[in-house]
């Protein structure tokens, strides 16, 4: 349970000199990494592990755990701004982002985005801190039957994110999850539609198709203004949000909070998950929720806030299990252990100081990004006023130096071109990309635990009804889809 | 990935200063390229076996992780580099296994292989509080109700699920295989009761077996494990199995290496290997290291090819 002297002692090592300072130039890495497109808070990390060998432990940790925290947050950055994603995680944000930056709320959207991920990243850092050993317990619980029910409830949520025309968001889910049957076969191990290429068994590379979708194809969107549209100042806005702002979205913040938290806890699902639910539960929640999409603010907070809300819950099952949550958080474990701290239930029981530390560096590390994020919003906001002729292939050239750098594999340049071309042929006939991402995530996610589970069950469908998590889920997510198609089919009613 | 060698370097220029002898045959850093992502189990090895290896080639490793293709492409990467020494990489089971899967034509044959760093059994484990005491018990019982028994997995094909079908056919039982994708959620599934056995390395469970969570039944293997003295070889525990699948990890280089170069490379790994931060971390993590050299690697590594086949036969994946 929660040792108060120990946490009090863990903040002493981090508020210490060398720590602190770790933790703070972590952070401006972090940011930066975060938003530039294609570099990712995972990469970052695995960049900097060989550094952390000549530091202390303690400080090197430190300085991971604020890449980490910060690395999250900076993707929101790029979204808002230039429509580019930094990080898987900030697509979601993109939505209703980049809308209000067009709006000239650019600087309000930042604001937000910041004072989210940060109230996000603190919720669910205490909430580690306070609760670790019971959320274990809850993690334990949940095996292929409840990750099979989350899918589908993810799934039916999707609906809710299909833009003007659902049967266009059906048809880029469905390829979606067309794109997750490519690769070995999860439960059997052989392969399917890779036609004969060894670079294909291990199915499309996630990150570098994600980098097309989104900002190859949006550059390529913006080659065609080079030429029309007239250079102009943009307005920034206000950075700082009011009080009364503030207290306006807190029932969006305290959902994202806990959406993100218990997203993040399920092993293998992150934060690009618990935004995406925030998302469409805030917008299925709201009283116009045809407003989301062209520049809701509540948008930008439910993404943003969930988000960091869910690096707690994914470092959970790191530290408490050795089961990483996430990419970013596999990279955290191996870091850990590199320094002879290998996650799992002996690092509680052997080293409760370091436990504590970890848990006191992630506090101190989403209060350090909140600041710097807050300070700096207004400077990362002058890239609206850079000449397109510029940005453009700026954003190109850092789009495929990230493709190529995720995995060192060449075909991965590939695989970013055609999706980058294949996302504005989408984005120039009015589909929506995100299901696409959100359906090749939630899909695969679908079959393996689908098959797993009656692995598990020897083939009886009884075992989603008789696992009461598994049931109860998969109840909401009919309801789910039901409320959602009902109200697309009032006349005169919101369409999403 | 400048910002990784710079790192190295500087690191490594700290570690020591190499004999001139041997600073003569490498003249800039040796990349070696791990086909799996960073911070996994198998690059945490490798980024710590190649620590210090300016100590002893004389210049440092530069670690890239070339990931795709389950490792495939990383691989292959390595085979087709230049023989000279400045590529080289690392190597594990898949290798075994992909032209048996028909999953890629890539096997040994296409490296020079250097040194054997781990070779790891599958243990059968089961949580604490299970009936089955013995893999006696666990066996009997699913020879009483076959197909019953479910055994969590690293994934099709991998060396735990093929050491566990060869149990099956041996004894004319049946388990219900539940595959996962890695180690750590196949023993989540276990830990969390939602299946009644897990095959996994003794290195996967071993926290667990410390905190008393878990209880190792068995374990492949000729000889008991030195980091778990207590657990009986599947031998022992009345099961004795010819056809032992490992899982394990060696550095490999391109075929056709001069002479000159993979001796260095060797005498290289053979100090690594023996390197005290490397032995702390592997028996730290309970991964068994076994050191063989080049010659000996390769017998293992036709050898296992030999025990493999009939095992994919088995499981349904061998391509043929």
């Amino acid at each position: 349970m929660l040792d108060f002297s120990l946490l009090l002692q863990g903040f002493g090592t981090v508020l210490s000199g060398p720590n602190l300072l770790a933790i703070v130039l972590g952070s401006i890495g972090g940011i930066i990494v975060g938003a530039l497109p294609g570099l990712t808070a995972t990469m970052a990390i695995a960049l900097l592990i060989p550094f952390t060998f000549s530091m202390d432990p303690t400080t090197g940790i430190c300085m991971l755990l604020a890449v980490y925290a910060a690395g999250i947050y900076g993707g929101g950055i790029a979204s808002i701004l230039i429509r580019t994603p930094g990080t898987p995680a900030a697509v979601v944000t993109v939505l209703d982002g980049y809308p209000m930056a067009q709006k000239g709320m650019a600087g309000q959207a930042l604001g937000l985005a910041t004072i989210g991920s940060g109230t996000g990243g603190l919720f669910s850092a205490i909430c580690l801190a306070l609760f670790a050993p019971i959320l274990a317990a809850f993690a334990l619980r949940f095996s292929a039957p409840e990750y099979f029910a989350v899918a589908v409830l993810g799934l039916a949520v999707t609906i809710t994110l299909t833009g003007r025309s659902p049967l266009k968001g059906a048809v880029s889910a469905s390829m979606g999850l067309l794109i997750a049957m490519i690769g070995l076969d999860p439960i059997g191990g052989f392969p399917r539609f890779t036609f004969g290429l060894t670079e294909l068994t291990g199915g499309i590379s996630f990150v570098p198709m994600l980098i097309g979708l989104f900002s190859l194809s949006e550059a390529f969107r913006q080659i065609e203004l080079i030429e029309t549209t007239e250079r102009m100042t943009a307005k920034i806005g206000r950075v700082l949000p009011t009080i009364g702002e503030l207290i306006v979205h807190r029932w969006t913040m305290l959902r994202a909070c806990v959406i993100g938290i218990v997203v993040g806890i399920i092993p293998s699902m992150g934060p690009e998950t618990a935004a995406f639910v925030s998302y469409s539960e805030t917008k299925r929640n709201s009283k116009e929720p045809e407003e989301f999409g062209k520049g809701k603010p509540d948008g930008v907070v439910a993404a943003q806030t969930a988000e960091n809300a869910s690096t707690g819950g994914d470092v959970l099952p790191m530290i408490t299990l050795g089961v990483p949550g996430d990419a970013a958080t596999a990279v955290l474990m191996g870091a850990l252990t590199i320094h002879n701290l290998e996650p799992g239930p002996l690092l509680f029981r052997d080293h409760p100081d370091v436990v504590h530390m970890l848990f006191a560096g992630l506090i101190v590390a989403n209060v350090a990004f909140l600041v710097i994020g807050l300070v700096g919003a207004r400077q990362f906001a002058k890239v609206l006023n850079l000449d397109r002729r510029y940005l453009v292939p700026a954003i190109m050239l850092c789009s495929l130096i990230g493709s190529y750098a995720i995995n060192n594999n060449p075909m991965d340049v590939w695989v970013c071109l055609i999706f980058g071309f294949i996302g504005y042929l989408m984005q120039r006939y009015d589909y929506p990309v995100s299901p696409i991402v959100l359906a090749q995530i939630l899909g695969a996610m679908a079959e393996s635990n689908f098959r797993r589970s009656l692995a598990m069950s020897q083939g009886d469908l009884g075992i989603f009804a008789t696992r009461p998590i598994a049931a109860v889920l998969l109840l909401l997510a009919v309801v789910a889809a039901v409320s959602a198609i009902r109200r697309q089919m009032q006349p005169g009613g919101a369409r999403p | 990935m400048k910002l990784t060698r710079r790192a190295f370097t500087a690191g490594l220029a700290a570690a020591g200063l190499a004999s001139p002898a041997i600073a003569q045959t490498f003249q800039r850093d040796i990349t070696m390229v791990v086909p799996w992502a960073a911070g996994g189990g198998t690059d945490t090895l490798a980024r710590t076996l190649v620590k210090n290896a300016k100590q002893y080639l004389g210049v440092g490793i530069n670690v890239v992780n070339r990931t795709g293709g389950t490792g495939a492409v990383g691989m292959q990467s390595v085979s087709a580099a230049r023989p000279d020494g400045y590529t080289i990489g690392l190597i594990t089971f898949h290798l075994s296994a992909y032209r048996l899967m028909g999953l890629s034509d890539l096997s040994y044959r296409d490296f020079e292989p250097i040194a054997l760093l781990n070779r790891t059994p599958a243990a059968f484990s089961v949580k604490a509080d299970s009936p089955f005491k013995t893999l006696k018990d666990l066996v009997d019982y699913a020879k009483a109700n076959p197909g019953v028994v479910t055994v969590a997995n690293s994934g099709a094909g991998a060396n735990t699920h093929l050491s566990a079908a060869i149990l099956a056919k041996n004894n004319g039982i049946k388990f219900s295989f539940v595959p996962f994708d890695g180690g750590a959620p196949a023993r989540t599934a276990m830990v969390g009761g939602h299946v009644t056995s897990l095959v996994s390395g003794p290195d996967e469970v071993l926290q667990y077996v410390k905190t008393g969570q878990v209880r190792i039944l068995a374990m492949v293997g000729e000889q008991r494990h030195p980091s778990f003295p207590d657990v009986p070889t599947i031998a022992e525990a009345g099961f004795p199995n010819k056809e032992i699948v490992y899982d394990w990890r060696g550095i490999g280089a391109p075929k056709g290496l001069p002479p000159a170069i993979s001796k260095t490379l060797s005498e290289g790994f053979e100090k690594m290997a023996k390197d005290p931060d490397f032995i702390a971390l592997m028996d730290q993590a309970a991964l068994a290291r076994v050191y063989m050299n080049g010659a000996d690697f390769t017998k293992f590594l036709a050898g296992m090819e030999t025990s493999l086949e009939p095992a994919l036969a088995e499981v349904g994946l061998l391509k043929k």
